[in-house]
């Protein structure tokens, strides 16, 4: 029955946010993260992204997260010849963290789940009143 | 008398249909909202596919052959013509879609409630008293 699809394919939905979020609070709680050895690489930023796929479970295309990535752009450097992974020169590599994109992120995340959310209730809605017809 | 040759039973039943599916349809949209490249499907009108309810599919006619898998409901679904693409290349606009959604599910809430009443109507005209 479709109706039991638009359920699972909304539950595929909120799984995918889910997850998004999940990498976006390993961004966040990181972005202070630096490397323990002078010149050491610190925290690299985790990107997230989504593909359509079948669903063998409920037999229809879902989404799902195709692979978390990571960024792979530079990262931004402070003087701070007093830290422990500072090099040569003092400078210390910080994380490629920016934390208004990962806030922005965030409230999409939270804005796609919530419409999953209301397809999940207006499909159940349906299935109640549905099951209604029989009483 | 057998109920499915009334013709409002039968409309009902086309209509919970279609928008049963439809609602499945606009999920995967939902679903996919942040999908690179998606682009966002919809069903034909209802009274579009009431006027094509049988669909063509094909036959085998040769044992030799390899049979369709494609169903034959699934080739109802056309592609929407997206009004603004994110950078992304997604075409979901999640305003629209919901909006379809509260849409489908107030046409399942009429479509439920004629047929309730229909079938009121044969218990009250049957003199049973669990009429609805």
């Amino acid at each position: 029955m479709d109706l039991d699809k638009a359920l699972g394919i909304a539950a595929a939905g909120m799984d995918a946010q889910t997850a998004r979020l999940r990498v976006i609070a390993e961004n966040l709680a990181n972005q202070d993260s630096t490397g323990s050895t002078p010149g050491a690489d610190p925290y690299r930023r985790k990107t997230v992204t989504f593909q359509n796929s079948m669903d063998q479970e409920i037999g229809t295309e879902a989404v799902q997260v195709k692979q978390i990535g990571r960024d792979g752009s530079d990262f931004p450097l402070r003087y701070d010849p007093s830290n422990p992974a500072a090099n040569a020169d003092g400078y210390v590599k910080l994380p490629n963290v920016n934390s208004l994109v990962e806030v922005m992120d965030m409230r999409e995340a939270e804005r796609s789940y919530n419409a999953n959310l209301s397809v999940m209730q207006a499909a159940r809605s349906m299935l109640t009143r549905t099951i209604d017809l029989l009483k | 008398m057998d109920p499915t040759q009334i013709g409002v039973f039968e409309l009902a039943e086309r209509r919970l249909a279609w928008v049963d599916r439809r609602q499945a349809v606009l999920a995967q949209n939902i679903a996919n909202a942040n999908t690179p490249q998606y682009q966002p499907h919809d069903l034909q009108p209802f009274a579009a596919a009431l006027g094509t309810a049988s669909v063509i599919a094909p036959v085998r006619t040769q044992p030799n052959h390899m049979e369709g898998t494609a169903d034959a409901s699934s080739q109802a679904d056309i592609v929407e013509r997206p009004s603004a693409h994110a950078p992304d290349g997604n075409a979901v606009a999640l305003d629209q879609q919901l909006v379809k959604v509260a849409d489908t599910e107030t046409t399942h809430a009429l479509v439920t409630a004629i047929y309730k009443k229909y079938l009121g109507m044969f218990a009250m005209a049957l003199g049973s008293s669990s009429s609805g």
